[in-house]
């Protein structure tokens, strides 16, 4: 990822991801202020045609994102401007799969999966696990328009993205805790039990961040499929695996709405199961081991 | 902590094939494949891979190594793991022991061994364990008394892996007083276990093997010549060996053949579950892949990554024990279905030639399991020097 990128966006989510921003999303009133910041700096091009960035700024983005719960359908937003030209120019595009969209009720046209896009369209609201506005949208008087056959794949690798991003901020925010929070008169990071369960977290932090390279690394690739089935299978389960061990160290305090971690785990718990759960990629990338057959399950994984 | 995204550089990639034609070549008569490090010492095969260069390749030439990247050594292991091949023989000397020469050693000692290591003749085992010494490295007992000429060993060290096959042992010893500092006082002696005063004796393990022994030392004498780097240096020594250790693709391909043989018993076509079941292990095991090539990486830019090493293997050995646990509740699995017998609780030897492939492994698989958690650090404390590498203790 392009560096200057990457700390415009630090910077720009670390200053306007705010408590207010994250609940204002979860009532329903789009952050705009953060989109108006975003728009400004351009975050929202990333990836488009003549952006002059590519697959990898567009999932480093992500990442990014993640890492700060970013409360804006920016993979949509991204994904789209891949697809439909000038797709977040005054407003932005978001995506519909399967008939769902999020935050269709600020956007400015929907596209769907099935290659199909309008401004005009009727909404029946729903959330995510995060809190965050979806909606059921039926398009009215859509045109058509030619979507590329892997974007049902590369919404799921959004997903790999953010949750890589936010597993990283939920590793810190672990580690912060364990060392500041005392009982028995010591930080509870000096106890082994406490040790374990977080040296397990980076493993799977770890993990995913890998894994989420795999499939980014392959993008425009034949290995493209089995890398983001792959990955969204792993990142799936790191994804509760992390969740469930960052709110043991987080104890009462981080199962509170005043604290901070739900804004990442609740995210977590939302994207693993959003575009396909780890069993549905499983199931995916089984067949295809399978159909290669035993003496070549190795060449799979070496993808010779 | 930080995984750098790696791809195997072409030249990598290119000995992928060699090893296959090789392997096809050279599979010993009636072998039966298991990716487990430790299994099939075989030195006939451990020569043929020397032959070829396959032994020692990122060493110097000058010491008949192969002046080679560790992502071609990467390749070269994974692929010979991957396959089941027998690489017990030559794996500890080429792994560990022989870089430890290379880096601490006299050049003498560089000189006698790395090129019988390099040719697949020379073969070395660890003596870090003693009976009393498990976990807590440091506190080894064995000691080694300064005489005219070299040092006189006493003690005993035990779970020594292929001792009663292998050539050599690198013994940690105490050479010093005990002090405040547990970590002054060691060094490493390289002891000829042919040696006069060296007593070995294997030990049976639970699955029927004998692989491990105890190896005790009566007065036996070890010139100094046969001394590793410096007198007290060897705690330093031995936890630099870990890096190496730790990392390679044989922290979570142990337990491969199951996955291989479940997948031809699933068939092209698998129901739901099956699949579910193989794209959840492929999805863990191209994860794991890509982390340790990372790894590979930073030993080729010359940095000893102790703590990303401890991660890729605790991971991976967790890997290695849950796949044959998922494996074996399989509907696919034979043994244990309603009314099947059990087998396993009234067969002796677990390679019975009746079972079913995926059986078979699956068999051998799961009694070696409580090993990949113990071997080489167990995951307490590799969880350990992770929680230290991010800070916490
Ligand atoms: C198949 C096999 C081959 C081996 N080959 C060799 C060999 O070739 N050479 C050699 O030198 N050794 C070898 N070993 C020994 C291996 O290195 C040891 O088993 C390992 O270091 C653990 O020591 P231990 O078995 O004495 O267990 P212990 O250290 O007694 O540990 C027992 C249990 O207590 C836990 N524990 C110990 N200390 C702590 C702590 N501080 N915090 C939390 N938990 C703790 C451990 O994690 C473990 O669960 C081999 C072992 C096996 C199983």
């Amino acid at each position: 990822m392009d560096r200057l990128l990457k700390e415009t966006a630090e910077r720009v989510f670390a200053d306007h991801v705010t408590r207010a921003a994250w609940d204002d999303a979860e009532s329903g009133i789009f952050p705009a202020a953060l989109w108006a910041v975003v728009e400004k700096t351009g975050l929202h091009k990333v990836g488009g045609a003549d952006s002059g960035t590519g697959w990898d700024d567009l999932f480093g983005l992500l990442t990014v994102a993640g890492r700060h719960a970013v409360p804006l359908p920016l993979a949509e937003m991204l994904l789209a401007g891949t697809v439909v030209a000038d797709a977040n120019a005054a407003g932005f595009t978001t995506i519909a799969a399967g008939g769902l969209a999020p935050w269709p009720t600020a956007a400015r046209q929907v596209l769907s999966i099935e290659g199909q896009v309008s401004s005009e369209f009727g909404c029946a609201p729903a959330s995510n696990l995060a809190g965050e506005p979806f909606a059921w949208v039926e398009l009215l008087n859509p045109r058509p328009v030619a979507v590329p056959r892997e974007l049902p794949t590369l919404l799921a690798v959004s997903r790999v993205a953010l949750m890589a991003g936010a597993l990283e901020r939920v590793l810190e925010m672990c580690i912060a805790h364990a060392t500041e929070r005392e009982q028995f008169g010591r930080p509870i990071a000096k106890f082994q039990a406490v040790q374990h369960g977080l040296a397990v977290l980076a493993g799977e932090v770890a993990a995913a961040g890998s894994a989420r390279d795999g499939c980014v690394a392959a993008c425009g690739t034949p290995r493209f499929v089995d890398e983001a089935a792959a990955a969204k299978a792993r990142v799936g389960e790191a994804a509760g695996i992390g969740a469930e061990l960052a709110h043991q160290v987080h104890g009462a305090m981080g199962f509170t709405h005043e604290h901070d971690l739900h804004r990442f785990t609740r995210r977590l718990w939302a994207w693993r199961d959003e575009h396909g759960h780890e069993t549905v990629w499983q199931t995916r990338l089984g067949r295809r081991v399978a159909a290669g057959g035993a003496d070549r399950v190795w060449d799979f994984i070496v993808g010779a | 902590m930080r995984f750098d995204s790696v791809a195997l550089p072409p030249e990598a990639e290119a000995l992928r094939g060699q090893v296959r034609e090789f392997l096809a070549a050279e599979w010993p008569d009636g072998y039966w494949p298991n990716s487990d490090f430790g299994e099939g010492h075989d030195p006939a095969f451990s020569r043929k891979l020397g032959a070829r260069g396959w032994i020692g390749m990122t060493w110097p030439k000058e010491h008949g190594g192969g002046a080679r990247t560790f992502f071609e050594r990467y390749v070269v292991t994974e692929e010979l793991l991957a396959a089941g091949a027998p690489v017990a023989a030559h794996w500890i000397a080429d792994r560990q022991s022989g870089p430890l020469l290379l880096k601490f050693g006299s050049r003498a000692q560089r000189r006698r061994f790395l090129p019988g290591i390099a040719r697949g003749e020379c073969y070395f085992s660890i003596g870090m364990s003693e009976p009393n010494t498990g976990s807590d490295l440091a506190s080894v007992r064995t000691r080694a008394e300064r005489v005219d000429g070299g040092w006189l060993v006493n003690g005993a060290k035990i779970w020594t892996t292929d001792a009663h096959r292998n050539h050599f042992i690198i013994a940690l010893v105490r050479t010093g007083p005990r002090s405040a500092n547990r970590h002054a006082g060691l060094s490493q002696l390289i002891v000829d276990l042919k040696a006069e005063g060296v007593a070995v004796r294997p030990i049976r393990n639970l699955a029927g093997g004998e692989d491990f022994n105890e190896v005790a030392f009566q007065d036996c004498f070890v010139p100094d010549a046969n001394l590793v780097g410096e007198p007290g240096g060897g705690w330093t020594q031995v936890t630099s060996e870990l890096g190496y250790e730790r990392s390679g693709p044989e922290r979570f391909l142990s337990a491969f053949r199951v996955f291989v043989e479940f997948v031809r018993a699933a068939g092209p076509s698998p129901d739901d579950g099956a699949a579910a079941l193989i794209g959840r292990l492929a999805s863990q095991l191209m994860t794991l892949r890509r982390m340790s090539i990372s790894v590979a990486g930073m030993l080729q830019q010359g940095q000893s990554p102790v703590v990303e090493s401890a991660l890729v293997k605790s991971l991976g050995n967790d890997f290695e024990k849950m796949l044959p646990e998922l494996v074996r509740l399989s509907p696919l699995c034979r043994a244990g279905r309603e009314g099947e017998p059990l087998p396993f609780a009234v067969e002796r030897d677990p390679m019975s030639a009746w079972l079913a492939p995926l059986e078979r492994c699956l068999r051998q698989t799961v009694l070696y399991a409580p090993s990949f958690t113990l071997r080489g650090g167990t995951r307490e404390i590799l969880r350990g020097v992770i929680a230290r590498g991010l800070g916490l203790r």
